[in-house]
């Protein structure tokens, strides 16, 4: 199962997709890139958002993807490292809470970080009931989803540099 | 996909406070080559139209620092600016109503390719009618 929910309609030109129906040649890649899926939960941490990022990709932006990813999680570590603090300064201050929490489902929603941003949903309804527990409990989820959906996105780009760019690919002999 | 642009010289001002959303709304802009100015809240977009600049569309998010989106846009109509489109873009669903009522011309959840090149030709073609 690949790094998208079951039964979503990804774009098939989507990279994680486009690649499935690559040259017999290029099924290694193929292979390294599904691996990255496999090791998911079928529930999935992307939805199609990711796709119309990657599809923002050309030739003077070829790494645009990786570097808006990249640029997500400086920025939403930095985010609920402020939330964290606005805990320990503010208690119950639900209103403060809250604002931090649409920062970072904002920038979640845009690059499709779908399983983070439906935590962070969760978090601001605990703040809408002035659940402190919950929302406490709420945003330790938040962190996990977090650090997984990193390690998944880093090996993901990992892969895509060790498989090479496309274009390298050859066409076997008589095909 | 094909990035049709039938000679776009929009000029857009996005209105986000947001890194990542800035970065990739000015990308998907860019691949319809409208020119775009970004700045990072509401105040810093009416201080562009006080100071006299115009824009064929402004894309703005609801909550930021300072002055929210809705504001700005109460504002930026009250000014006079009555023809340039404006887009509220916001995941928040309370957002919807709060463009509306400030004088948005539409609001979307999340803005992607398809819809910003459907709205881009709906602000040409407005455009077009009001030079012509």
């Amino acid at each position: 199962m690949s790094l998208f929910p079951t039964g979503v309609a990804a774009s098939p030109r989507c990279s994680l997709f486009r690649w499935k129906r690559k040259l017999p040649n290029q099924l290694g890649r193929a292979k390294a890139v599904r691996s990255v899926g496999d090791e998911c939960s079928p529930r999935g941490y992307l939805d199609e958002q990711f796709c119309q990022v990657e599809d923002l990709q050309d030739e003077a932006n070829p790494n645009f993807a990786e570097e808006v990813v990249s640029l997500f999680f400086k920025d939403s570590a930095r985010v609920m490292l402020n939330f964290e603090q606005a805990i320990e300064k503010h208690p119950k201050d639900f209103a403060r809470w809250d604002a931090h929490m649409q920062q970072l489902k904002g920038s979640c929603s845009s690059i499709g970080a779908s399983r983070v941003k439906n935590e962070c949903t969760s978090f601001r309804n605990f703040c809408g009931e002035e659940n402190a527990e919950g929302c406490t409990r709420s945003f330790q989820k938040v962190k996990r989803e977090h650090a997984v959906l990193r390690q998944k996105l880093e090996s993901y780009f990992q892969l895509l540099r060790q498989a090479g760019p496309a274009g390298t690919a050859t066409r076997p002999a008589g095909k | 996909m094909a990035f049709q642009t039938q000679g776009s010289n929009l000029r857009a001002l996005l209105v986000e406070d947001i890194k990542v959303n800035r970065m990739i709304l000015s990308q998907m802009l860019r691949k319809f080559q409208v020119e775009t100015t970004v700045v990072q809240n509401g105040k810093e977009a009416v201080e562009l139209f006080l100071g006299g600049e115009t824009f064929d569309i402004v894309l703005t998010d609801n909550l930021m620092p300072i002055m929210t989106g809705p504001e700005a846009i109460s504002k930026i109509r009250a000014m006079g600016a009555t023809d340039v489109m404006i887009v509220g873009v916001s995941v928040d669903a309370n957002s919807m109503e709060e463009f509306k009522d400030a004088g948005a011309d539409l609001c979307v959840p999340k803005l992607k390719l398809e819809i910003l090149e459907h709205i881009l030709q709906e602000t040409r073609s407005k455009k077009n009618k009001s030079s012509a």
